[in-house]
């Protein structure tokens, strides 16, 4: 035990010895965890905030499209698909987008009663708001400095503003599915948009049998020309593409720079120095088993890896979560036509880090180890002759 | 054999690169016997084979041929560990280019055989600074080996050597890099080992040492053989 720690001591003397070449080491072990892990954790969390938002979606959405532009729906054309076949409620939902002067943000502003596709259980406060009552989402509480029981003006389309008090806030739990959210009562959503009382901003269509969606879109088409069903399974199909295109080029960023960690690996395997391999031969002249000289090789890449390792992902976490994924942000524009805030819910995938390790501490540890060995398993006795 | 018999070499023979072109025999055919407290010095001109018989009867290579028995046991059969434990717990070894770790303290360097023995640091730590007072390196164990004179890096060897405590130490060509005032302190320093009771193989050419009183056989060779 005791000649363990040694070794370890003086491994982590040679490590000093040697300090530029560790940090180099270190340096660039660590920028390529970085890397790894930044995009390893960006498309994990892209792909959680998706599912996320798909689970809670509908089977039928309809819209009103006119001149190629999405437009409101009349209630009407709702009674009218709920009488095709195998079709069973039909609930319009109501909403539209805020642009906010004062904080510059773009919110989602529904009405309460048209929100039949969405849990609530996140709910802090009081839900459903009652008329002149709003409840926010955090990032709309956040940026407008609003707690319960504030007063929010919101000005309509006939140019009045009207003051809406707080009734409650949503929770983070899902940001992305509430974060930009306001949602007031459907009167009260009337009146800011001046939508009208026999408008919805679409419809959710319940099917019974999820084989007949298809069939009662193209009814819908059918019936309603004017209409675009968009079924779930269109949705996830846009999605899939989407992930496609940017797993493929993710797959290419994470390739490069698993090759970069080859080519460090195997430099460092290729370039045992001669004044490295003459130390083993010192060390096993004076009696270090090969043993302890694999010892001592594997504390120096098991400190070298995981300092690494850890800075890396570390930073490779910050930089996501915290910073909003900078580096990446000019590659990633597209994301945001999905995740209009882009925020992601911090999120470490354990299976995740092993695999990272599998892929970069092992082949390192292993390209230390292995030269190493190959010249502590001759003859000490090239020492004898400087 | 008696027991004052450490170690016994049985016609051995080395060969380097053997059956190419470039085959070379730098040990022939040799027997000897080094008996307990004995000084023994290996003379001969350069390229005759002292190092290469040094380093196997310093259990840091294999005969080709023949046998080397050290307190009896024939070592040239044994895996490898057993050797590399016979040079970590009876031999010590002076090499002829120090071999020092230059990046570390000379402390450190004096330490080095003691990292794989299970005794602790502090005790490392004390045999080391016994050692080096004894040598007159106190001052010096927080020096990088790098910055010291020749004299001193020849003393920190030594006290390397002998941290261990080793029965039998090997010298190789212990004076070629020390002028005559510090070749003489070495000699100085042999024979206080010559008087604990140690045995000491020299390999050397140089007359200075192989013609001191303290010496007991010069084996003289030429061509691989002692003559
Ligand atoms: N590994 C090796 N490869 C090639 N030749 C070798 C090897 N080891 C020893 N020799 C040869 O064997 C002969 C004896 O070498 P050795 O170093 O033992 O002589 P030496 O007596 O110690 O010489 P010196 O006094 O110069 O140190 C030399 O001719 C040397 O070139
Ligand atoms: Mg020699």
């Amino acid at each position: 035990m005791r000649k363990h720690l040694k070794i370890l001591e003086y491994a982590l003397s040679s490590l000093w010895r040697r300090k530029f070449k560790s940090l180099g080491i270190i340096a660039v072990f660590s920028l390529i965890i970085f890397t790894l892990s930044s995009i390893l954790l960006l498309t994990y969390a892209f792909k959680r905030e998706a599912m996320e938002v798909l689970r809670g979606a509908p089977e039928l959405i309809v819209q009103r499209i006119s001149a190629g532009r999405h437009e409101m729906i009349p209630s009407w054309y709702g009674k009218r698909i709920q009488e095709i076949p195998g079709v069973g409620m039909v609930i319009p939902r109501y909403w539209g987008y805020y642009y906010d002067p004062s904080t510059g943000g773009n919110y989602t502003v529904m009405a309460a009663a048209g929100r039949g596709d969405r849990k609530l259980e996140m709910l802090s406060g009081k839900y459903p708001p009652a008329g002149g009552e709003v409840v926010v989402g955090k990032g709309v509480a956040e940026s407008r400095f609003l707690s319960e029981g504030s007063r929010i003006p919101i000005k309509g389309s006939d140019g009045q503003v009207r003051n809406f008090i707080v009734a409650g806030i949503f929770t983070d739990e899902s940001s992305l599915l509430t974060n930009d959210l306001i949602i007031m009562s459907l009167m009260d959503f009337r009146d800011v948009f001046k939508t009208g009382n026999e408008r919805a901003t679409d419809l959710v269509v319940q099917v019974f049998n999820p084989d007949e969606v298809e069939n009662v879109a193209r009814k819908i088409r059918e019936i309603f020309p004017d209409t675009r069903p968009i079924t779930r399974k269109e949705i996830l199909r846009t999605y899939d593409t989407l992930f496609d295109w940017r797993s493929g080029m993710v797959l290419t960023m994470f390739g490069g720079a698993l090759l970069a960690f080859i080519i460090l690996a195997w430099d460092k395997a290729a370039g045992l120095s001669a004044e490295e391999r003459h130390e083993i031969g010192i060390l096993k002249a004076i009696g270090w088993e090969t043993s302890d000289i694999m010892e001592l090789r594997f504390w120096e890449g098991f400190v070298t890896s995981s300092v690494s390792f850890l800075t890396g992902l570390i930073g490779g976490y910050l930089h996501i979560f915290f910073f909003g994924a900078s580096i990446f942000a000019p590659a990633l524009k597209g994301w945001s036509v999905i995740f209009p805030s882009f925020r992601l819910l911090p999120y470490l995938n354990p299976y995740q880090v092993v695999v990272l390790m599998f892929l970069t501490v092992i082949p390192y540890m292993a390209a230390t180890i292995f030269p190493s060995w190959k010249a502590a398993i001759t003859d000490p006795d090239v020492v004898m002759r400087g | 054999m008696t027991n004052d018999t450490i170690i016994r070499a049985e016609n051995l023979s080395l060969c380097i690169n053997r059956g190419r072109p470039n085959e070379v025999w730098p040990v022939r055919d040799v027997s000897l016997q080094i008996k307990r407290g004995e000084v023994v010095v290996l003379k001969g001109p350069s390229g005759s084979g002292k190092t290469s018989l040094l380093s196997l009867l310093g259990c840091m290579s294999r005969p080709t041929e023949g046998r080397i028995l050290v307190h009896g046991r024939d070592v040239a059969k044994l895996p490898e560990r057993f050797l590399t434990e016979i040079r970590r717990k009876r031999f010590g070894f002076i090499f002829q280019q120090f071999n020092l770790i230059p990046g570390i303290s000379v402390r450190e360097n004096v330490m080095l055989p003691l990292y794989p023995v299970d005794i602790s640091f502090r005790e490392m730590r004390e045999r080391a600074d016994s050692l080096m007072d004894r040598l007159g390196l106190s001052g010096r164990s927080h020096f990088r080996v790098k910055g010291l004179s020749g004299g001193e890096q020849q003393r920190v060897a030594i006290a390397r050597a002998l941290v261990n405590d080793p029965e039998v130490i090997f010298a190789d060509e212990p004076t070629a890099h020390l002028d005559t005032k510090l070749s003489s302190d070495l000699v100085g320093i042999l024979e206080g080992l010559k008087k604990e009771g140690r045995t000491i193989l020299i390999a050397t050419h140089d007359p200075l040492l192989y013609e001191q009183g303290f010496i007991d056989r010069v084996l003289e060779m030429r061509d691989g053989s002692i003559r």
